[in-house]
């Protein structure tokens, strides 16, 4: 009998990618912080964190859906469409001079917003998962519609104008607990968590895996393949929904595009954090460091005072050498 | 008639990485001529044909068109030597005209270089007026009937001068009005001093329309025979050829005819591709289903284990309804089905091994949560009871030979707790060691009170191996082989259709 079956796990591939993000990260900030220490400052630190929160809020709703080898790129018009409708709910019920306020629409006006947020990212997702099933058509051109649709849909709401706050719903984005850690970052490690449990430990996450790898074999093994992939788009939506909260909250007022630049900033991150586009691979951690890495290079570039309109260029360059070295790498297998 | 040579070969071979798909063919079709091509699934028909028509390079050899010697030929200069293809499966363009896609390499241009659709259109009519095929040039390929769709991929392959015409089972899809019609243009054109490649395992034609016929096997050229000197009998023995040593010995012999069913398949049909198929499994019993490709096999069993709709169909497990309705339904009435092709199908290539063995117990189990440890070690023992060799469960499927993909496959439907399972060629790309351990495996299971049904088109396969076997023929089950019955002949008759005729 041969019992070449050994139980000594080898993760050779996924070591690496992390620790070639891990190396580019510590690279970026040793050479940061070099041309400005105040890099290293708790308080930047700390910054950082609070610009990737959103990022990776809605990084990890589209990495579990680049996983199960589909992708949404209507995220960032949701975003907006959402951030619009808190603004007009809350501008609605109690903006203007706060003195005119009668206290029930103060009351009401927040839970409403929150779950009509909840809600509609809910129903985008949905609607975008069975779209994509039904029609049978990729995933990329059917949301490339929505992205659209929701980006209009936006520009009715708002009326071409933007909504202000007044100060209301301040405290999800801008509050910190014990004065130090702001709250958004605590979503952001709360949603990368549960997307490690869900990928990792959860029934699931493997049914994600597995269509992504080969979704024909996963369903000639039982799964449920249309179920798994539409409930993949709805937990993009809730991400999307709960990103959108957190922004508008933050910002303090909602116009018809205040989300859109996420939408594709996430899946950059998603990519860089070498989740494949073809599916079945990637894993939080690498999410968490794809974002890192995004957000490093924005605020690097503004410690080190370079023109910040780099950024994009940089970003744009940086997607399109991970998806080329990824290629490769899988080509070789 | 005309007789010099159109085209030969000359000592060709090719290989794939383990197989030698073609020897050292010598091969002559003379002017005026129709030579059928016959041989067993995976002769090296194919093979040759697509160097002919310069799919592929051949490893050595040469390649003589009217007195030419070429290494080897590229598909434009195929064509425009005069090699014409009609392939299997249309290759039209839907949404174009049948007049632009007869002509369209070489659609007639205006002196703007614009399209000329009338003159277009004019030539085809001719051609196909020519040709006795009754299709209006005008017409859009979609709204066309299969038929016409094939003739009109004829037309097409003469709508360029051709010296030398390669149908590759041409009358696959055509009635017997159609099948005239091309038989006349074969004739009308031979007269001319076209050569025919005719490749097709019905044997019957073949001895209707061809004047030699040439036999493959195993990647060589057995013989070439002119059509009247030959019975249909020595093509049947040439294309089995001699097989001395036996394949596989069961280690307790065959299990010979217990009483009463294991599983009841009945009445399996849909319109066009199963035709009311029925047959038992008896306890302990291996049940092989022989026949040609596209005698509608895998179809049988793509709606047996609930993949594809059917119109009719029950299957009774020891006389308990277990009709799936969905893969999924199949798993949890213990039905496992290793696809044909288990790359396409059966595998998550870029997950490890584990998670490949336990999908489909997992599809079944509604825990919410995955137990890490517990699956860690139950699909390690399964892979061990397997010998499924790795250094690691952690290993990528990808990764594997092909028989450890096929195991790990099997490891799935074992894990998952399947009652029935159905082999659909379970060997292809499997080296010789790994293919008798899967043979005895699936005797091992049978043993156990599994109802195993194997699907091969490896006819020493379903002999070596299986108790009885049902041949499949144009989507209906012809014959159930048993004992002494069981013979590669037998099964390449009844394949073929020859048996009922001789």
């Amino acid at each position: 009998m041969n019992s070449a079956v050994a139980t000594v796990g080898k993760k050779k591939t996924r070591i690496t990618q992390s620790i070639v993000l891990i190396g580019i990260i510590v690279a970026i900030c040793a050479v940061t912080s070099i041309v400005n220490p105040r890099f290293l400052r708790i308080q930047n630190i700390i910054n950082i964190f609070q610009q990737i929160s959103i990022l990776g809020i809605v990084a990890c709703g589209i990495g579990m859906l680049l996983v199960a080898g589909q992708i949404d790129i209507s995220v960032g018009s949701q975003i907006s469409l959402m951030g619009v409708i808190i603004g007009m709910v809350i501008e609605k019920l109690v903006g203007k001079p706060i003195p005119g306020v009668q206290a029930w629409q103060a009351a009401l006006a927040i839970p409403l917003a929150v779950v009509a947020t909840l809600v509609l990212g809910f129903l985008m997702g949905l609607l975008n998962g069975i779209v994509v099933i039904k029609s049978r058509a990729a995933s990329f051109i059917i949301t490339l519609g929505f992205m659209t649709a929701y980006h209009g849909a936006a520009l009715l709401t708002s009326g071409g104008y933007g909504y202000s706050l007044y100060g209301h719903f301040e405290l999800l984005g801008r509050g910190r607990v014990l004065n130090i850690i702001p709250i958004p970052i605590l979503f952001f490690l709360g949603v990368v968590l549960i997307t490690y449990l869900v990928l990792k430990y959860f029934r699931y996450g493997r049914f994600l895996y597995a269509i992504g790898g080969n979704r024909k074999a996963a369903y000639v093994s039982g799964i449920n393949t249309n179920r798994i992939t539409i409930i993949a788009y709805v937990v993009t939506g809730m991400c999307s929904a709960l990103a959108a909260l957190i922004l508008i909250s933050r910002v303090g007022s909602a116009t018809a595009t205040t989300g859109d630049a996420y939408g594709l900033d996430a899946l950059a991150g998603v990519i860089v954090g070498g989740v494949a586009l073809s599916g079945g691979r990637g894993n939080a951690l690498n999410i968490f460091l794809g974002v890192m890495l995004i957000g490093l290079i924005s605020n690097a570039l503004i410690i080190m005072t370079i023109d910040p309109y780099m950024r994009d260029v940089i970003i744009g360059l940086i997607i399109i050498i991970a998806v080329t070295i990824a290629q490769y790498t899988s080509e070789r297998e | 008639m005309a007789s010099g040579e159109v085209l030969g070969a000359i000592k060709i071979s090719k290989s794939y990485p383990g197989v030698q798909a073609l020897e050292s063919i010598d091969f002559e079709l003379r002017a005026g001529e129709v030579q059928a091509l016959v041989g067993q699934n995976g002769a090296g028909k194919s093979t040759f044909i697509e160097i002919i028509s310069g799919a592929l390079r051949p490893d050595s050899g040469q390649i003589m068109v009217e007195g030419r010697a070429y290494p080897y030929l590229e598909p434009s200069k195929s064509i425009e030597l005069g090699i014409q293809t009609v392939h299997q499966e249309n290759q039209l363009v839907e949404e174009l005209s049948v007049a632009e896609n007869i002509y369209l390499f070489d659609l007639p241009g205006n002196r703007l270089g614009l399209v000329n659709y009338a003159q277009c259109q004019k030539a085809a009519g001719a051609l196909l007026a020519e040709l006795g095929i009754q299709v209006p040039a005008g017409r859009k390929m979609t709204q066309l009937t299969f038929i016409e769709k094939k003739l009109v991929s004829i037309a097409k392959a003469f709508s360029r001068q051709a010296k030398v015409l390669i149908l590759d089972e041409p009358t696959a899809s055509l009635d017997e009005k159609g099948k005239n019609v091309l038989f006349d243009i074969i004739r009308q054109n031979t007269g001319k001093g076209l050569g025919v490649i005719y490749i097709s395992h019905n044997l019957g034609e073949i001895f209707e329309v061809c004047d030699r016929v040439t036999v493959f096997k195993d990647g060589k050229k057995v013989a070439t025979h002119a059509v009247a000197e030959i019975s249909m009998n020595t093509v049947v023995q040439e294309m089995i050829g001699r097989t001395t040593s036996s394949l596989y010995a069961r280690e307790g012999g065959k299990a010979g005819t217990a009483a009463g069913a294991a599983l009841e398949v009945e009445d399996f049909s849909r319109e066009g591709v199963v035709d009311h198929v029925s047959f038992d499994v008896r306890p302990g019993e291996i049940f092989g289903i022989g026949g040609l490709v596209g005698a509608g096999r895998t179809e049988l069993a793509r709606m047996i284990f609930g993949l594809d709709p059917k119109d009719s169909g029950r299957l009774l497990l020891r006389g308990k309804d277990i009709t799936p309705a969905s893969p999924f339904d199949a798993i949890q009435k213990g039905i496992g089905y290793l696809t044909e092709d288990r790359k396409d199908s059966g595998l998550i290539l870029g997950r490890p091994i584990f998670e490949n063995v336990s999908l489909a117990r997992l599809a079944k189990s509604l825990r919410l949560l995955l137990d890490l440890g517990r699956e860690r070690g139950e699909t390690g023992d399964i892979s061990r009871q397997l010998d499924i060799k790795t250094p690691s469960l952690e290993q990528r499927v990808i990764n594997l030979s092909g028989g450890n993909q096929q195991k790990v496959v099997l490891a799935k439907w074992l894990f998952a707790g399947s009652e029935v399972l159905i082999f659909d060629e379970p060997t292809v790309g499997v080296d010789v060691g790994a293919k008798s351990e899967i043979y005895r495996m699936m005797e091992n299971l049978a043993r156990q009170g599994k109802v195993i049904i194997m699907i091969s088109s490896d006819n020493p396969e379903l002999v070596a191996v299986c108790d009885r076997v049902g041949i499949m023929r144009d989507r209906k089950l012809v014959v159930v082989l048993e004992g002494e019955q069981i013979s590669e002949e037998n099964i390449l008759r009844y394949s073929m259709g020859v048996g009922e005729r001789d």
